[in-house]
């Protein structure tokens, strides 16, 4: 059954049917298995002992098959309609739906088993025959809708929670960083009002995007440009002591994380650049290979780091990693190359294309 | 009443300088980028007010400060800091007064009024009440000026009878009144000890090797004479090494 959980992170947004949809392979697979359990179940249930349950297992396991199979089919077919009602009708329906289903193949089954004098007729008549098998169906597709359901649910509350964490990781700019950005400005106000408007501008560009939905995607040229304007606030801030050194022929037309390179550059600035007297060089490399996409920043090391600068260091990479993860799940990496006198994180992501 | 701006950020040292400018009755005497600026400068100027920040290169606000708390006369400190984090929640309640950026001109014309009535004792207390903190510079007084000796360029210390000589770059030596051994548990991870009576600086260790009378010795790069490791720190020693080179 575990085949039937969806990774809430990959699972379609917007998409409120409880219902998976029946039509995927794997799916299939999941109703033969388990309409091939129920078989068995019913084949051993009966208490009476006879030599006829092997015989019993092929007919029983032929019919149950057919009615999940066709369940499943029809399933697959109106999953389209019954996202326009709510679960609860689209519930009823399907339900609805699983009985007519065993109804029409009862009625076939009983009207074959009859004609065909080498299949033993089942026990009981007609009409024992149709109502135990609409029974055994009334019952087990509540036992399944009630299963989807609760699948449904289980993953809905896991997409909401991953959604308020990316929320919790997404909001935080150091601030230190926005103090002293404000200080900047408020001293470039009263000697160059025109720098004082950009910063303010590269400021708001920069806390709206941090204060967008979260999760989003953005265009890697949009990301860029973002962390540009974050680099501008910081050289107003630090003057000569922070140069850049961007290394990018192309910009790949691709679709990548809200703020995942501005993090890396502020740690950058604030442990690589700002405790050197001199200032230091920042590197960012940006290449698409193949399917993937690279994005590395690499730093200064102060030559007296102190243990406190490390850690922090650390805990704003686990947040980016925390992201990256809840955003591709394996797919993504997220590495760190300690060389003594620099520093670099690498990210490595799929590519997707541009929205 | 001599002010002295200490900030890593010119904009920051500006503004500053115009909001002190603007209240009566205080001058800027000088500005430094770092805290080891800002000591060579009271040295120079001595001014009765540092306005000084607290992340800087070099050395930090709050280690300038605790060197500046053992000069007989110390000018009064005025912290400013973008971000009130927990490093200032600890003296909080001492003497010494903290801005937030950016500063407003009414509250730093109140903390530099306040500041007339500082006095030694409460920068001591504030020195006091400060969490451990592992210094960048060792700080000697030599005929009531500050010396700083980076603690990176430390090769080694030597303890003789009761002062300690620490051995820096380019042959410069320095006695302090300091024990080894709380230099050893401030510096332990940058430090070595290899005797009884000497801690080396793990970076500038060239080498063991052995002596004609069977002793195991430390050469340091750029110094002639070798020192000798004692049997008991020996081991320790080996393991240091053999740790940061791998």
């Amino acid at each position: 059954m575990a085949d039937i959980i969806q990774d809430p992170a990959h699972s379609g947004h917007g998409d409120r049917l409880f219902l998976p949809s029946f039509c995927a392979v794997r799916m299939v697979f999941a109703v033969v298995l388990v309409a091939q359990i129920l078989s068995f179940i019913l084949v051993l249930a009966p208490l009476q002992t006879g030599g006829e349950r092997w015989r019993d297992l092929g007919v029983v396991s032929l019919f149950v098959q057919w009615v999940a199979l066709s369940s499943a089919a029809v399933l697959c077919l109106v999953r389209p309609l019954l996202s326009r009602f709510s679960n609860v009708a689209a519930a009823l329906i399907s339900y609805l739906l699983l009985l007519l289903v065993t109804a029409v193949l009862s009625e076939l089954a009983h009207y074959i088993l009859y004609r065909d004098p080498t299949l033993a007729p089942p026990t009981g008549d007609h009409f024992s025959f149709l109502a135990r098998n609409m029974g055994l169906s009334a019952l087990i597709s509540v036992v399944v809708l009630r299963y989807f359901y609760m699948q449904h649910q289980w993953a809905e509350q896991v997409r909401a929670e991953s959604q308020a964490r990316i929320q919790a990781l997404q909001a935080r700019i150091r601030p230190h960083f926005l103090f002293n950005s404000l200080n900047t400005i408020a001293s470039l106000t009263a000697t160059n009002p025109v720098q004082a408007e950009d910063a303010v501008e590269d400021l708001a560009d920069l806390f709206r995007i941090t204060m967008r939905d979260s999760g989003g995607r953005i265009s890697l040229a949009r990301e860029i440009e973002i962390a540009k304007r974050y680099l501008h606030i910081e050289s107003l801030r630090l003057g000569d002591r922070l140069q850049i050194e961007w290394n990018l022929d192309a910009i790949p037309d691709v679709a990548v994380p809200a703020l995942i390179l501005q993090p890396l550059l502020e740690n950058a600035v604030y442990h690589g650049v700002e405790p050197m007297p001199m200032g230091g060089r920042i590197r960012v490399c940006i290449a698409q290979r193949g399917k993937r996409l690279q994005m590395q920043v690499e730093n200064p090391v102060p030559a007296n780091r102190s243990s406190s600068h490390h850690r922090g260091n650390r805990v704003a990479h686990e947040n980016i990693h925390e992201r990256l993860r809840l955003a591709f799940g394996r797919a993504a990496r997220l590495e760190i190359d300690d060389r003594g006198t620099t520093y670099c994180v690498s990210v490595h992501l799929p590519v997707e294309q541009s929205p | 009443m001599k002010v002295l701006i200490v900030d890593d950020e010119h904009l920051a040292r500006n503004r500053l300088r115009r909001l002190v400018d603007g209240i009566g009755g205080y001058y800027v005497c000088g500005e430094a980028a770092t805290g080891r600026s800002a000591i060579e400068q009271v040295d120079r100027l001595q001014p009765d007010v540092l306005l000084m920040d607290i992340r800087m290169p070099d050395m930090d606000g709050l280690e300038a400060a605790r060197h500046l708390g053992t000069l007989d006369c110390p000018p009064a400190v005025i912290f400013t800091t973008a971000y009130a984090d927990h490093a200032l929640s600890a003296f909080e309640t001492q003497a010494v007064d903290y801005l937030l950026k950016p500063i407003r001109q009414a509250r730093l014309a109140a903390a530099l009024a306040q500041s007339r009535r500082l006095t030694r004792a409460q920068v001591e207390a504030f020195d006091v009440g400060k969490q451990p903190l592992i210094r960048t510079h060792i700080c000697v007084r030599e005929r009531g000026n500050l010396q700083l000796v980076p603690v990176a360029e430390v090769r080694f210390f030597r303890a003789e009878h009761k002062y300690v000589t620490v051995h820096a770059a380019e042959g410069r030596e320095v006695l302090i009144e300091e024990s080894l051994k709380s230099l050893e548990e401030e510096f332990g991870d940058r430090f070595v000890r290899i005797h009884r009576s000497i801690l080396v600086g793990q970076a500038f260790i060239a080498g063991l090797e052995k002596s004609p009378d069977a002793r195991w010795q430390v050469r340091l790069s750029g110094i002639d004479e070798t020192l000798e490791i004692s049997r008991r720190h020996l081991a320790e020693v080996r393991h240091r090494i053999k740790r940061s080179t791998r």
